[in-house]
């Protein structure tokens, strides 16, 4: 019995009863047909507007805080827009937190682990998804085992191995130990899988090798995906903490967020929370930008992959 | 299907484990064997892992230049890693793999922690050896401390270096602090308040700042655990012992004093850093609203106490400090902070004797600690400081505006006598991090039977720490 | 079928994949298993010379420890909280989307931009926004120094200031707002596979749903859950695993006390407990926590896949 019948049969409060009665005059007449439809837009657009609000709010307080002085920010009753606007917050975030040089050490790290990142991943999915081996199956539920697993647990014992492999304070450290990812190995078989097996033994006879199959045929295809795997690699190195904090803390190979942090991190004195909110504003900002601009591609590569098997 | 593969594959990794093998040990020496000449001159890259801000990083990067100078072959690394915690828990993880750094800022208990794993070294052998060490310039220095410079280390400084049980040296100190009284000096004056010398004369003077302010919040209490910790002291009531039963504070005196502070903070008298959620000099510095007139925090934050200057530089009150409020006026008590430095254990004994010397350099060294000193509002571990024109200079000028650190030194240095340490074992930061939580939470909990939740929390309090150990 | 030729290729491809694995993942598997075996095993007392016998006292320690029980009611309650509302706000937030033309991108755009940020950096914000400081000056009714923003907008409609995160606040209203912003961070991810799974779905169903004369909700639980109900399976599980390992949202809050000021570790989950045992170097009973997790979410996750096997339409 359909949700609606139920819904007919029970005794139903006069507002669900007229929307049900309303809904069967609609169908009556094709003028009253458009005037639901444009209520039901209304109400949809009503209900997509107000979640919208309240998704976007956060970063509109955000921005709102960090051009606020430290007493505006305390004030009792809050403002809505800053009385006087501090743009030198931001410069005062910029020079406090050091993140010129901390942008630069990100940015290294980023496309590098993402660069090799993308071959192993390229290479593995299409081991999984194109080629017979002997354990492939096991071998591949076993990939997805370690993914249950919570990785704060991998920190110390990996800790313990870079150090023995004298990679402290290294660009080195802060790359390698993640380049595999278990998830995008997934994610890029999935899409791997929907090319038709036919293109890639029609290759075969043509002679073509698998690299070059791959390059021409199999990359351009599941570019969304690719594109999607660069944008959470890099965000990864954006937002990446625990990690760099423990094996990388020098100056020199500082990451974003943990610049971010150790320099409000003060031994006594408040934490002057507008220029805080500057930093935390700038660090966000080449995310969202990257993110507004490339969308499509998280959608797409997202969407297609994500599920299927 | 895919379960069974699951469940085989679980199998299969716990039978690889029961089969792995124990892990590794490594054996430390205790004793160390001070080469004939001590330092041979070899090139030693030693790290210093501390927490100085920009401005004391600056101090400090000077005084390595001048140590170059006289051993151009010994390399200080120096870097901040943040917090104290931060240098606890990045050293302790480092000493597992063996990767310590050589010297580093510590607290008691996280020398109680190290030695855990045996990692710190002893100095007696150090300050009692007389090797004549070659400088770069021709000349030498005897590698450990003459009678004179220990006599000049501030005693009780001195004496916290020695309270890990077995007697031995195992820090020395480097810069101190104390918590004292900030108060509204310009309110006080204008309504002929007295500074409270006691509890009892704090509640009564909380009272009637209340009557003159209602919405204020007369006091502010930065740090609830040194508050709690403090008031064992104050009371002579037990806290912790470092020897056979460790965690002794649940007891009747403690609970009182933390129920009348309860009904105080109900009352509106005073609130803490975690309560208020912010330190509590945000509150005495306001200007307007609800605000405090008077603020225990640590004697090196004292500028974060000054309301913030106008355009032509003046302040919009003037802060006093004072000593913080007493059980019994007449045996004061209150709490010796501030870090050390240890030196760790290391293969090559020339890195442990490099270290020594570097950390000699700084702490016997007047001109650094007066400056060192100056910069941050700590106050210097060597009696002779006091002697250095530039400091005396300093603490002269003493006021509650510009000179308000040398006022907040100046009042440490009065109390040296009232300095405890409270033991350092291993569990030791658990306790002080549990009082702490205990006291917040005996505050401002919501509850309709004051002794029952009282009781409950001290006896959660000593649950957590005996799990821990 | 298997010719060797390709054996030999496949491995080869595999072989950074693999190496990298076995270091930085089997190998630090094996080892939490190990030190979750040894009694009260801490790195550095193995360092001191300690040694630690061999048996499951850890497990017994952990889950008798009454912190231990309170972190797994916070993961499971929240997670029960979150998983459903997520999912049905993002569903109806998809549908919704994918019904209109205007502002579709835009409305996209913004629906998503939670997706690029630091949990612990817009946490802050949050905090900030539920925000009171100083709220105890003892004479009842003006005892507030500072409200955040959502007790001003509460206050418009006339209704009394709530204290959600500070000291004095109850255990319902810190999880609600852990609820709120759990759900703020957990939308985009999820808007984005529907809405996915939305747009591929064949425009003829709904074509012939419309000359049956089906009605809206008929066709939304007849045509759009079921076809939908991979991409469904998907996001709750996700979600599920995602849940048992919510560590960063709360530290975002509440700092890394894990609860209101005076009530430390109120709001502590199974990972922050983990975080715990290792930070006071008792890296046995942190190992035995994590394998009662991975438990955990292992159960969990084989529940969902039954579930969704019984289900899900593919």
């Amino acid at each position: 019995m359909s949700e609606e019948n139920k819904n007919n049969m029970q005794p139903s409060s006069p507002d669900t009863k007229s929307t049900v009665m309303r809904e069967r005059d609609l169908k009556k007449t094709a003028a009253n047909q458009t005037v639901g439809h444009i209520l039901v837009k209304v109400m949809v657009y009503t209900f997509l507007i107000i979640m919208a609000i309240v998704v976007i709010f956060p970063f509109y307080w955000m921005i709102n805080s960090s051009l606020k002085t430290l007493d505006e920010y305390r004030a009792q009753v809050p403002t809505f827009w800053p009385q006087r606007v501090m743009f030198s917050n931001y410069l005062e975030a910029y020079n406090a937190a050091g993140l010129g040089k901390l942008f630069v050490n990100t940015m290294i790290v980023g496309v590098i682990s993402t660069i090799l990142s993308l071959v192993i991943t390229v290479l593995s999915a299409f081991a999984f998804a194109r080629l017979e081996f002997k354990g492939k199956n096991i071998l591949f539920a076993g990939l997805l085992a370690t993914m249950m697993i919570p990785g704060e647990l991998f920190t110390i014992t990996n800790y313990g191995t870079v150090t023995t492999f004298g990679w402290k304070n290294t660009y080195t450290v802060l790359i390698v130990p993640f380049l595999v990812s278990v998830f995008y190995i997934y994610l890029l078989r999935q899409n791997f899988l929907q090319i038709p097996n036919e293109l890639y033994l029609a290759a075969k006879v043509d002679g073509t090798s698998d690299l070059k199959y791959l390059w021409r045929v199999m990359i351009p295809l599941s570019l969304p995906t690719l594109i999607s795997i660069t944008i959470l690699k890099m965000m990864g190195a954006w937002n990446s903490y625990i990690w760099p904090r423990l094996v990388a803390n020098d100056e020199a190979h500082r990451l974003i967020t943990n610049g971010l942090r150790n320099a409000f991190t003060e031994t006594t004195g408040d934490v002057n929370y507008p220029v805080q909110m500057a930093a935390v504003a700038v660090v966000s900002f080449p995310l969202f930008l990257v993110f507004v601009f490339l969308r499509k591609y998280i959608m797409k590569g997202v969407s297609r992959s994500g599920i299927k098997g | 299907m895919k379960t069974k593969r699951f469940v085989a594959l679980l199998l299969a990794a716990l039978m690889v484990v029961s089969l792995a093998a124990c892990g590794k040990k490594t054996e430390s020496k205790s004793s160390l064997s001070i080469p004939s000449g001590g330092y041979d001159g070899s090139a030693v890259t030693i790290r210093f892992y501390h927490t100085m801000g920009a401005n004391l990083s600056t101090v400090l990067n000077a005084y390595i230049e001048d140590f170059n100078k006289i051993y151009p072959n010994i390399t200080i690394e120096a870097s901040q890693v943040g917090s104290y915690d931060d240098v606890r828990n990045q050293i302790s993880t480092e000493i597992t793999v063996g990767d310590q750094p050589n010297i580093a800022y510590c607290y008691p208990d996280h020398v109680a922690l190290y030695n855990l794993a045996g990692a710190v070294q002893t100095l007696d052998d150090l300050i009692a050896s007389k090797e004549e060490v070659k400088r770069a310039d021709g000349s030498t220095e005897t590698l450990g401390l003459s009678d004179a410079q220990i006599a000049d280390f501030i005693e009780g400084y001195y004496k916290e270096g020695q309270q890990f049980g077995d007697g031995k040296m195992y820090t020395i100190p480097f810069s101190k602090s104390t918590e004292v009284l900030y108060y509204n000096k310009t309110f006080f004056d204008a309504n002929g308040l007295t500074l409270p010398k006691t509890w009892d004369e704090m509640e009564t003077l909380c009272k009637k700042i209340k009557e003159i302010d209602p919405e204020s919040i007369p006091l502010g209490y930065d740090s609830e655990a040194n508050w709690f910790i403090t008031m064992c002291e104050q009371n002579g009531s037990a806290y912790t012992s470092a020897t056979g039963d460790h965690f002794l504070f649940n007891n009747d005196t403690n609970k009182a004093f933390v129920k009348k502070f309860r009904e105080w903070y109900q009352a509106g008298l005073l609130t803490t850093q975690t309560l208020y959620g912010a330190y509590t000099s945000g509150l005495f510095t306001a200007e307007s609203g609800t605000r405090s007139y008077m603020s225990i925090g640590s004697s090196a934050g004292a500028t974060h106490q000054r309301p913030a200057a106008d355009a032509d530089g003046k302040y919009p009150f003037e802060v006093g400090i004072a000593t913080i409020p007493q059980v019994n006026a007449s045996s004061p008590k209150v709490i010796s902070q501030g870090p050390s430095v240890c030196i760790f254990k290391k293969d090559n004994v020339q890195e442990v004797i490099a270290s020594w010397l570097f950390v000699k350099f700084l702490t016997t060294n007047v001109d650094f600690q007066a400056e060192f000193s100056m910069t941050s509002g700590y106050v210097p571990v060597l009696k002779s400081v006091g002697q250095n024109s530039t400091y005396a200079d300093f603490i002269s000028k003493a006021d509650g505006g510009n000179y308000i650190s040398a006022l907040s030194a100046k009042i440490c240095l009065d109390q040296v006598n009232a300095y405890y340490t409270s033991p350092a074992f291993n569990g030791s930061s658990k306790a002080r991090d549990q009082v702490g939580k205990l006291l917040s939470k005996c505050l401002a909990a919501t509850t309709d039977d004051v002794d029952k939740m009282i009781n409950d929390a001290f006896k959660d309090a000593v649950d957590e720490c005996e799990y821990a150990q | 079928m298997v010719d060797s030729k390709q054996q030999w290729k496949a491995w080869i491809y595999l072989a950074p994949a693999i190496v990298l694995l076995l270091i930085f993942t089997v190998w630090p598997i094996i080892n939490t298993v190990r030190m979750a075996f040894l009694e009260n095993y801490s790195g550095l007392e193995t360092v001191g010379g300690a040694t630690f016998k061999f048996n499951a006292n850890n497990f017994v320690k952990v889950i008798k420890y009454k912190k231990f029980i309170n972190c797994l009611k916070n993961t499971v309650l929240l997670c029960v909280l979150t998983v459903p509302i997520s999912t049905m706000l993002a569903l109806l937030i998809a549908v919704g989307l994918n019904s209109i033309k205007p502002l579709q991108k835009t409305l996209q755009t913004i629906f998503f931009l939670p997706y690029v940020t630091n949990s612990i950096a817009i946490g802050m914000v949050f905090a900030a926004m539920f925000n009171m400081v100083g709220i105890n000056i003892g004479a009842p009714g003006q005892n507030i120094v500072s409200a955040g923003i959502i007790n001003n907008l509460i206050g418009l409609f006339g209704a009394k200031p709530i204290n959600w995160i500070n000291a004095g606040s109850e255990y319902f209203e810190n999880i609600a707002v852990m609820t709120v912003y759990i759900v703020w961070n957990a939308l985009p991810f999820k808007i984005l596979i529907l809405l996915g799974g939305l747009q591929s779905i064949n425009k003829q169903y709904y074509d012939a749903a419309h000359v049956d004369g089906a009605s809206r909700r008929r066709i939304f639980w007849r045509i759009t859950v079921p076809l939908l109900s991979p991409m469904l399976a998907y996001v709750i599980i996700t979600g599920f695993i995602g849940g048992f390992k919510e560590y960063t949202s709360i530290v975002g809050i509440f700092g890394e006390k894990m609860g209101p000021a005076d009530d430390a570790g109120r709001l502590n989950t199974m990972v922050g407990f983990i975080y715990d045992a290792l930070s006071t170097n008792k890296q046995g009973r942190a190992s035995a926590a994590a394998l009662i997790l991975f438990g955990i979410i292992l159960v969990v996750t084989l529940i969902n896949l039954r579930v969704s096997k019984k289900r899900v339409h593919y």
